[in-house]
């Protein structure tokens, strides 16, 4: 590296002890997160870690899933429950609340795959949950708590874009549809219409399998990252076509997670290749590459307010940065 | 014992001597008298007591001239009656006390009578006791105005007598008496209190002896030293109380403006002073003069008492005058302030009591004037604080900041009016930082390393606090140790009761200005937030509201951030070469940091420090700014307590890197700093500390090495680490030694010496943490080992009554194991060099086709040996002596697991030969400890590398060394070869017998040792080389004798058997036989 240049970011911090790859990383939102900040992390050996970033270490560890891989995190805006994916086909609905730590409720899951869950939640009790469905290309939409089936989103005979991969569900503020975005084996982008349940739009982005999406529903554009070496950049027109706005070439293939920060300021990618990418969102220009992983990283994570990045790794470790603070 | 109870029968008896004294007045009548009156009951005395006193008062008052010595045993008398009886008429009272002090009236001067000493005492011990004989309220009927030139004759006649007089006891006895004319009296006969009224009255009265007493007074205490404490005590006494009773706010103002006219005559009543407004104000003022007076001599009076009486004073007076007496405020507030430090507790003591009563009071918090006072003072001694601790002794330092401490205690949180003028603050930093800068001109500081690299809990520590212990440190500007315990005080009250985060930016701002005034700024810092967590701070001010825990905090991560940070925690504190290299290298990368818009002020200091050659003084001012700096910490952890375990996360890690340092002052502060944070943060040792937080620790290794050249202290964090820790640690320590490995492998060139020395920790630690408890592996050696020596040994036993069956059997089994020895037996291993698979360890080998995972330590191990062979050849000779000595742990922490120790010996093989017969004899030393571990570890493995490719070599230098060892002097012992020779004769014997060798290569080192055992060799290798003998008898008994007999022997054989012939051997005679003594020890041994 040529000496005039900066050296490389330091992460703030380092979490270690989860003794096990890190594969879901979640910061705690809403308001319990103000006074004591919370992360957790999901592991291969189905252990979630709670951990404190005031005192840099795990508070608490969850065990729910039999040993098996945790694979995706989420807490909910009402209250201190968490919700957890593991592949032991079970979804967990933890309660936090003082320290308690139970499973409350649990929803089973019919496929093994790889995808992850997604969530709408606003301030009402009632939930929406999207879970890959019963068949391998199907995602399934249930209301929540009460676990009643919405509906099953099929794809067409004929599209066979494979198992879904991961999942996104928004609800734009102008209209009271939610919408799912899914990812697909083929490296396919759609978006789903939940209430009619039918796939308004369709986009082939990548040639590689689709490993994780985010999206921007203020700007209607979103981001997709995939086995293969690219980024996608696709943004959603007024009629709720997809459209592919550029690809972004990446040094080594293979993006496991995506994010963009809460502020919409920039995106993280975990990399198979080590590294977290840090891009600005807008012009997607290429701001930092995070290297302190000695294995693949498997997922990022921002933190809802102070900028805070975190990555959990397969080398069992999980980087927290502090990166751009808005 | 009274004979005579009733009036009746005393008169009977008296009467005849009252008569008889009346008529002729002399000594033995007026004795007689009193003789007589011993036998009379109180009452009765009471009723026949102007009876009595008739013919005394006659005989006082008869004119004409009188012997001394009758009118003193008059008075006596006198006094005998008065101390039984009570005067109950006024009149009497008056004339009575007029009589008595008539007694030393001289008309002719204005002093008392020129009599003697022991009149003197009569009378006013007379005069005494009739103050005290007076009923009830005749006392204060006696006090009307009209007594006042009788009352004002006595008064002064007692102060001359207090004054003037050579006596003691008439000193005493006269200021006792003018306590009790005064009406001050401390005794137990007065028990009624005055009313308003009569207070007001007695003060009209007393007012007009109160410019003759209290500068009589004045006079008395301000006197020599040597007149004695007590005398001192009882004027101060009177001063006070007597001030205190005219003075007294509480009579003054009901004073009305007009005189009322006393019905008294004319010239009387020109003495009466009436108390107005001008007349308590000129008073109070000529009272100040007095007052600062008496304080000025007084405050440094040599006994303590009389130091305690004044603040009895000062209490007194700033109590009940505190109007009256304003002017005098300011030197008695001064004068309490300074004897707060006072060297005397009980001064101490009941100066705090006193203070904390004032506080109670308000007196002065509440009071806007006092507050005003002090304030003032606060600030003219702030302004004058840089000249008095430049140009003061000890002493008057001492007094001086006594003062300001006193100051700063008695005005609690107003202080901050003070400190809140910047002119001022200035002034009192500025004198806090000069008085305590630093002398740093002691070069051993500089000097003393930390050789030892030895376990931190070593040091027994147990205190509580944090100063206890503290480094012995010296100041340019003054010596004494109290000094800097009350700058520390001063600082600390600051601290407790300013306002914090001023004075923590002001410092701050003085400890970045310059790097004259960063030590002491520094100090200054740590003492203010241990005074504001007011553990040690006596507070006077209970309503005062302490910096809360969570502001405490804040600011103390401020603190320890800027004095962690890279310019003030890295400074330059040795010279030598290897640490020079890495300042270098670490001077050019803060540089770039600096370009890209660093403060100006820290570059510039910066850059003075990193001169190419850093002075002495420097580096040891250096040494004592990172040390200010770790106590520093400890304090904060002392102040926040629990608390401060949130703030480890920053501070511990700098910490141990500095106890990890090479100079011997930082490392054993940095240690105690540990000590400190752990009692603190409620950790029960060094160990638990390290071990609750390692992960902090192992996250600041982590990170840290990733830019090793900035932070190339970091190997020195973990070494101490794992020297202070258990193998709790061990998941952790995984995890890190990685990234160090990897980070050795990037830097194997530039940084392997510290990074050697972190391998050498490593390998200790895990030595120690998981100690070879007879494993399976070993086990079986060791039997085996035995097994061979036991069939070895047997043949020893052969003695006289051998049989022919015996020797028939012996034969047997010698053909039996020759044949063994040929490998014609099936069933033992051929143990042959190429043989590679070693015995296999299979205790946990449950599926044969998996091998299980390798434990951490092992992984360990084998990672860090794979390094040490390919720094075995490294160009620094440090390096290949430490990776020689790692290398030996890595060997121990194997043992048992040979699968992974074979191969990597074979590849480590070649290069410990080119130590062991290429290098220099320091390496060849270590090398040949290696190889006597690895031989006990690995026998079978070595045995034919080690015959081929070290013994012969081994052989050849300890042949060619004997001729010089031989004829060498007494210095030889001191010499590189010396030891050489010794480490090899030593570890020849344990290796011999570990590796079993054979008989040829048994030879070849009998052979060389041989030469050994002469008597002209020095004796510490005589001894080795019988050790060596003693190995191989084990080893090979039989031609150990053979070879030893044949050098010596001592007895003549005959053959046990008749027909055997008789063995002869060759052996040298006995007289010039120089291995005859070693020898014949050997040969014992065998027997």
């Amino acid at each position: 590296m040529a000496a005039h240049l900066s050296p490389p970011p330091d992460p703030q911090f380092v979490l270690r002890g989860t003794q096990s790859p890190v594969h879901a990383l979640h910061f705690c939102r809403g308001a319990q997160a103000q006074g004591c900040p919370l992360l957790f992390s999901g592991s291969q050996d189905g252990l979630v870690h709670i951990w404190s970033l005031q005192t840099r270490r795990a508070v608490a560890a969850l065990d729910g899933h039999g040993g098996q891989c945790v694979t995706w995190l989420q807490t909910l805006p009402q209250g201190h429950q968490l919700l957890s994916q593991g592949r032991d086909l079970k979804l967990c609905l933890w309660d936090l609340a003082e320290g308690r730590n139970t499973v409350v409720d649990s929803v089973r899951l019919e496929s093994v795959g790889f995808c992850k869950s997604a969530i709408l939640a606003g301030g009402q009790p009632r939930w929406t949950l999207a879970v890959p469905g019963k068949a391998s290309d199907e995602v399934q939409i249930l209301e929540m708590p009460s676990k009643t089936s919405v509906c099953t989103l099929k794809p067409e005979a004929d599209a066979k874009p494979g198992m879904p991969m991961c999942l996104g569900l928004w609800q734009a503020d102008s209209s009271p549809r939610p919408l799912l975005l899914a990812g697909y084996e083929d490296g396919s982008v759609a978006l789903w219409d939940i209430s009619e349940r039918k796939m308004c739009s369709h986009v082939s982005c990548h040639e590689e399998p689709v490993m994780g999406l985010d999206f921007d529903p203020e700007k209607a554009r979103g981001v997709s990252g995939s086995a293969g070496k690219a980024l996608a950049v696709w943004s959603l027109d007024g009629r709720q076509a997809l459209q592919v706005h550029g690809t972004h070439e990446l040094t080594n293939a293979g993006v496991a997670e995506v994010a963009i920060r809460p502020d919409r300021r920039v995106l993280a990618t975990a990399g198979w290749d080590h590294r977290v990418r840090v891009f600005h969102w807008r012009t997607m220009r290429p701001l930092a590459v995070l290297a302190s992983h000695s294995a693949a990283v498997q997922c990022v994570a921002f933190a809802a307010t102070g900028g805070l990045l975190a990555a959990g790794s397969k080398d069992q470790r999980i980087s927290v940065w502090s990166l751009y603070p808005p | 014992m009274a004979v005579f109870d009733t009036p009746e029968e005393a008169f009977g008896v008296l009467r005849p001597v009252c008569v008889q004294l009346t008529k002729t007045q002399t000594v033995e009548n007026v004795e007689h008298l009193q003789t007589q009156l011993q036998a009379v009951s109180d009452t009765a005395l009471q009723e026949l007591q102007q009876y009595i006193l008739f013919p005394l008062r006659f005989t006082l008052k008869t004119p004409g001239p009188k012997r001394e010595r009758l009118i003193q045993s008059v008075v006596e008398c006198l006094t005998f009656v008065l101390s039984s009886t009570c005067v109950k008429e006024q009149e009497l009272l008056q004339e009575l006390f007029s009589e008595l002090s008539a007694c030393l009236y001289s008309p002719k001067s204005q002093k008392p009578a020129a009599v003697s000493e022991e009149l003197k005492l009569a009378v006013i011990r007379g005069l005494s006791t009739l103050m005290h004989s007076a009923y009830g309220d005749i006392i204060l009927t006696f006090y009307e105005p009209s007594i006042l030139p009788r009352l004002g004759f006595a008064v002064s006649l007692l102060l001359a007598l207090a004054e003037q007089e050579k006596s003691k006891q008439i000193k005493i006895a006269a200021l006792k008496c003018l306590q009790v004319l005064l009406l001050q009296c401390d005794c137990q006969d007065h028990p009624r209190s005055l009313d308003e009224l009569e207070q007001q009255q007695l003060g009209d009265l007393f007012a007009s002896f109160l410019p003759g007493v209290s500068t009589a007074l004045t006079r008395i205490i301000t006197g020599d030293f040597k007149q004695g404490h007590s005398i001192v005590v009882s004027s101060l006494k009177i001063f006070y109380k007597t001030v205190s009773f005219i003075m007294a706010d509480e009579q003054l103002k009901r004073i009305s403006k007009v005189q009322a006219k006393p019905a008294v005559e004319h010239r009387v009543a020109e003495l009466m002073v009436h108390r107005e407004a001008n007349w308590v104000k000129n008073t109070g003022d000529k009272l100040t003069i007095l007052i600062k007076k008496i304080i000025e001599c007084v405050s440094v009076h040599p006994h303590w008492k009389v130091r305690l009486e004044l603040v009895g004073l000062v209490e007194e007076l700033l109590l009940r005058c505190s109007q009256s007496l304003v002017e005098s405020a300011g030197p008695l507030l001064k004068a309490l302030v300074g004897l707060v430090n006072d060297e005397s507790p009980e001064v101490q003591a009941r100066c705090n009591k006193v203070l904390r009563h004032f506080a109670d009071q308000q007196v002065v918090v509440g009071n806007k004037a006092f507050a005003d006072i002090l304030s003032e003072s606060l600030h003219s001694l702030a302004t004058s604080l840089p000249r008095l601790m430049n140009s003061e002794d000890d002493q008057g330092k001492f007094s001086t900041l006594s003062l300001l401490f006193g100051y700063l205690k008695l005005l609690g949180p107003k202080v901050n009016f003070v400190l809140n003028s910047v002119a001022h603050l200035q002034r009192l930093s500025k004198a806090l930082i000069q008085v305590l800068e630093l002398d740093v001109a002691d070069i051993k500081i500089v000097e003393e390393r930390r050789w030892n690299s030895d376990n931190l809990n070593a040091s027994p520590k147990t205190a509580t606090q944090p100063w206890n212990q503290m480094q012995r440190r010296y100041f340019r500007f003054f010596t004494d140790e109290r000094i800097f315990l009350l700058l520390r005080q001063v600082c600390q009250l600051l601290g407790y009761y300013g306002n914090l985060y001023l004075l923590v930016d002001h410092f701050m701002e003085l400890y970045h200005e310059s790097v004259v005034y960063r030590k002491q700024a520094a100090m200054i810092l740590n003492e203010l937030v241990t005074g504001a967590a007011g553990l040690e701070v006596e507070d006077l001010h209970e309503k005062h509201i302490k910096t809360s825990p969570e502001e405490l905090r804040e600011i103390v991560t401020s603190i320890l951030e800027e004095y962690t940070s890279q310019e003030n925690w890295y400074l330059v504190t040795c010279m030598e070469a290897e640490e020079m290299g890495e300042e270098l290298m670490m001077k050019e990368s803060s540089l770039q940091a600096i370009t890209s818009g660093a403060h100006t002020h820290q570059v510039t200091s910066f850059l003075a420090f990193s001169k190419p050659s850093p002075t002495i003084c420097s580096m040891n001012s250096n040494i004592w700014q990172i040390c200010i700096q770790l106590e520093g910490i400890g304090q904060f952890a002392y102040a926040l307590g629990k608390d401060f375990r949130l703030l480890l996360m920053s501070a511990l890690y700098p910490v141990l890197e500095k106890a990890g340092d090479q100079t011997l002052l930082i490392s054993q502060v940095a240690t105690s700093t540990m000590v400190d944070i752990s009692h603190a943060c409620g950790y029960g040792s060094l160990q638990h500390l390290i071990n609750q937080n390692s992960d902090y620790l192992v996250n600041g290794i982590s990170l840290n090495l990733r830019h090793l050249a900035l932070h190339h202290h970091t190997p020195k964090v973990l070494e101490v680490m794992l020297r202070n820790s258990d193998a709790s640690l061990l998941p952790l320590v995984a995890d890190v030694v990685q990234d160090v490995l990897v980070t050795l492998d990037q830097f194997y060139d530039k940084r392997a010496a510290s990074f050697v020395s972190v391998l050498h920790a490593l390998l200790a630690a895990l030595a120690q943490w998981f100690p070879d408890t007879g494993d399976l592996g070993q086990l079986q050696e060791q039997s085996l080992g035995e097994e061979g020596s036991h069939l070895h040994r047997r043949p020893v036993t052969l003695g006289n009554s051998t049989t022919a069956e015996d020797i028939e059997q012996f034969l047997l089994n010698y053909l039996k194991e020759k044949d063994v020895a040929d490998g014609n037996v099936s069933d033992i291993d051929n143990e042959e060099e190429e043989q590679s698979v070693p015995p296999e360890v299979d205790e946990n080998d449950i599926r044969p086709d998996v091998e299980p995972p390798l434990p951490v330590q092992i992984q360990i191990a084998t990672d860090v040996m794979e390094r040490c062979i390919h720094l075995l050849s490294d160009k620094n000779l440090q390096i290949r002596l430490k990776i020689l000595d790692v290398l030996d742990l890595c060997v121990v922490v194997l043992q048992s697991h040979k699968n992974q120790l074979l191969p990597l010996a074979h590849r480590a093989w070649p290069s410990l030969v080119h130590r062991l017969t290429q290098d220099t004899p320091l390496a060849v030393l270590r090398a040949f400890k290696v190889l006597r571990t690895l031989g006990g570890k690995c026998g079978d493995f070595l045995r034919s590398r080690f015959c081929k490719d070290v013994l012969p070599k081994l052989a050849g230098s300890l042949v060619t060394q004997a001729p010089i060892s031989a004829r060498a002097g007494p210095v030889y012992s001191h010499t590189l070869a010396f030891k050489l020779q010794l480490a090899v004769l030593q570890g020849l014997g344990p290796l011999c017998e570990t590796l079993d060798l054979g008989e040829g290569d048994l030879n070849k080192v009998a052979d060389a040792c041989l030469i050994y055992l002469s008597a002209k060799q020095p004796v510490k290798l005589q001894e080795a080389a019988r050790s060596v003998f003693l190995h191989l008898m084990k080893v090979d008994p039989d031609s150990t004798w053979l070879l030893l007999n044949e050098l010596h022997c001592p007895v003549q054989f005959t053959p046990p058997h008749p027909s055997l012939r008789p063995v002869r051997l060759r052996s040298a005679p006995e007289q010039q036989n120089p291995y005859l003594a070693n020898v014949r020890l050997l040969l014992r041994e065998l027997q």
